[in-house]
């Protein structure tokens, strides 16, 4: 209340309007959010299927033998991808956590899985079609840019080093693998990322929704 | 003689091929399949195969049913019927028939090898190997720490000893050697099945030659395309391919070359009995490439039967069964992943 009294102009009614749109837009990012919601999980649905789909064909390729659970290794060994969860301020009083796949960050390739990790931040923060404020949360337009410049001056040596990653995950089913049991790889790979994705829209969606309840209850007060 | 069979062959063998012709017109049809393929559920599945002759094995199997039981069971049916005509066979047709199951043997070992090291127990693993490839010692493989204790702790006193002597070192197992081995072994097995029935002669060296060559040549395929993008040198992978059939020796100096799909396409276009087989598939596709093999080596094996007084009938019969059960496995993970559309993609009709 103090804040739009020292910023009326001299018309009265520009902050009422002003938080008004305020009001519309967030109901707007709630729904473009919901939407993408639903469509993300289904996109994780189809995704899943098609993966479960190609390991059973990779299964009749390469025989029982050679794919079961029995053949998992039980031996102590780093994840190959790991999940970070920061907590960034939406305003003075909320926070919004965010979820960040670091994908082939095993201790052997951590200069690479860090690389790797940004290429994933900086695709999931473009491809959210919600407001500036959200997309470049703690950064700036420019620095993205400039971090993609310096990643993509080795991009086939960090491909390289994925495909060998992914090689030595799938290698406890044999060195010689069908490409059958790595598109089903490469599958279940895409499920993960759409997985954070859906992790990070329904923060999103959880977090527009307070704002529409908060702008909601005052109205009503 | 060639040709003569027909005067001496039923004294030992008659009965047997009788038996196995026999079997073979218990294979599912055309018609069957189309049932099956509409099932909307693994019980149903079953109802259906309870009228083939899997119905006593799947009968007591309670709901809810797993697509690895409807295998196991089929399998079961195979050992028996392999059994039966194994205890029943004289020289030279039962040796004849245990190399039919060195293949299997020789999975069981590296299904042994990779679980040890992945430190997997024992007894989960003898559960997951085929029963066509046990032998007595095969638990004791879980102590050998490189390939040649392997051999002189179990193996030596196996049928796999003779294919061993190519791989004997001292190099640790590790997931790139047990493969080198697996293949090496493979391709040792293959070639000494194939002087087999070469010193057999007559109408099962004939048919034989034609059915080692063409798997020898499809495992050639396979090794290359798997081998695209790995650690597998040039020289290591031209080391894997046996020593006969069609590809050998030009067809596997271009295949060893190869770094992808339509490099592979490529070489084997200029054999006419792959030309058939590679021209089903669209350029830079490998994904069907399996089922147009598959399908080639049904039509061989089918043949097989059309000639009388021989043995390859019976390592046909076996292929023909197994081809069966992998039909009735992708059968079941479509209609357990409710992919019924997808179930054409891997079905091969064996009538």
């Amino acid at each position: 209340m103090e804040e739009e009294e020292v910023g009326s102009s001299e018309n009265g009614e520009v902050p009422t309007a002003k938080q008004e749109e305020e009001g519309e837009q967030n109901v707007v990012k709630f729904l473009d959010s919901m939407d993408s919601y639903l469509n993300l999980l289904d996109s994780l649905s189809s995704t899943l299927r098609q993966g479960w789909l190609e390991l059973a064909s990779a299964r009749h390729s390469m025989g029982a033998s050679r794919i079961n659970s029995t053949l998992f290794d039980l031996k102590h060994h780093a994840a190959s991808t790991s999940l970070q969860v920061t907590q960034h301020d939406v305003d003075s009083i909320m926070n919004q956590p965010h979820f960040t796949l670091c994908k082939w960050t095993s201790p052997d390739n951590k200069k690479v899985g860090s690389e790797e990790a940004k290429f994933d931040e900086d695709e999931l923060l473009q491809r959210k079609s919600t407001s500036p404020h959200l997309r470049h949360r703690g950064m700036q337009y420019s620095e993205i840019q400039e971090k993609r410049l310096e990643s993509n001056r080795s991009p086939r040596i960090v491909d390289d080093q994925v495909q060998k990653e992914r090689s030595k995950t799938l290698s406890m089913f044999g060195a010689l693998v069908s490409p059958k049991l790595r598109a089903a790889q490469l599958s279940f790979e895409t499920a993960l990322e759409t997985l954070v994705e859906i992790a990070n829209m329904r923060s999103s969606m959880l977090s527009t929704h307070d704002q529409v309840q908060k702008v909601l209850e005052s109205r009503m007060e | 003689m060639y040709g003569f069979e027909a005067l001496t062959f039923n004294i030992h063998g008659g009965f047997l091929e009788a038996i196995v012709r026999g079997h073979r017109s218990g294979l599912l049809t055309a018609a069957d399949y189309n049932n099956l393929c509409q099932c909307e559920t693994l019980d149903d599945i079953k109802m259906h195969l309870s009228a083939t002759e899997y119905g006593p094995y799947l009968q007591n199997e309670p709901s809810p049913l797993h697509t690895t039981t409807i295998v196991e069971k089929c399998t079961l049916k195979l050992v028996d019927e392999y059994k039966h005509m194994l205890c029943q066979a004289t020289e030279p047709l039962s040796t004849f028939l245990e190399y039919i199951t060195y293949g299997h043997m020789i999975d069981n070992v590296v299904l042994i090898v990779t679980g040890t090291l992945h430190e997997r127990d024992v007894q989960e693993l003898l559960e997951k190997c085929h029963p066509l490839g046990m032998f007595d010692s095969i638990a004791t493989l879980a102590v050998a720490q490189n390939m040649r204790e392997l051999y002189r702790l179990v193996l030596v006193d196996t049928p796999l000893a003779p294919y061993f002597s190519e791989c004997i070192t001292s190099e640790d197992l590790d997931d790139m050697n047990i493969e080198i081995m697996r293949n090496t072994l493979y391709k040792a097995y293959l070639e000494d099945f194939y002087r087999f029935c070469q010193k057999l002669g007559g109408a099962t060296a004939e048919i034989m030659s034609d059915l080692l060559a063409f798997e020898a040549d499809k495992r050639a395929v396979n090794i290359t395309i798997n081998s695209i993008g790995t650690e597998l040198t040039r020289d290591d992978r031209r080391k894997l391919y046996s020593s006969f059939g069609l590809l050998y020796p030009y067809g596997h100096e271009e295949l060893a070359v190869c770094e992808d799909i339509d490099q592979v396409r490529a070489v084997m276009e200029k054999y006419p009995p792959y030309q058939s087989i590679f021209a089903k598939l669209s350029y830079g596709e490998s994904q069907m490439l399996d089922k147009a093999f598959y399908e080639e080596e049904v039509k061989r094996h089918c043949l097989a039967f059309e000639q009388q007084f021989h043995y390859a009938v019976f390592f046909a019969y076996m292929r023909l069964r197994e081809q069966e059960i992998r039909n009735l496995m992708w059968i079941s993970e479509c209609v357990a992943q409710n992919q019924k559309s997808r179930v054409h993609d891997s079905v091969v009709f064996i009538f």
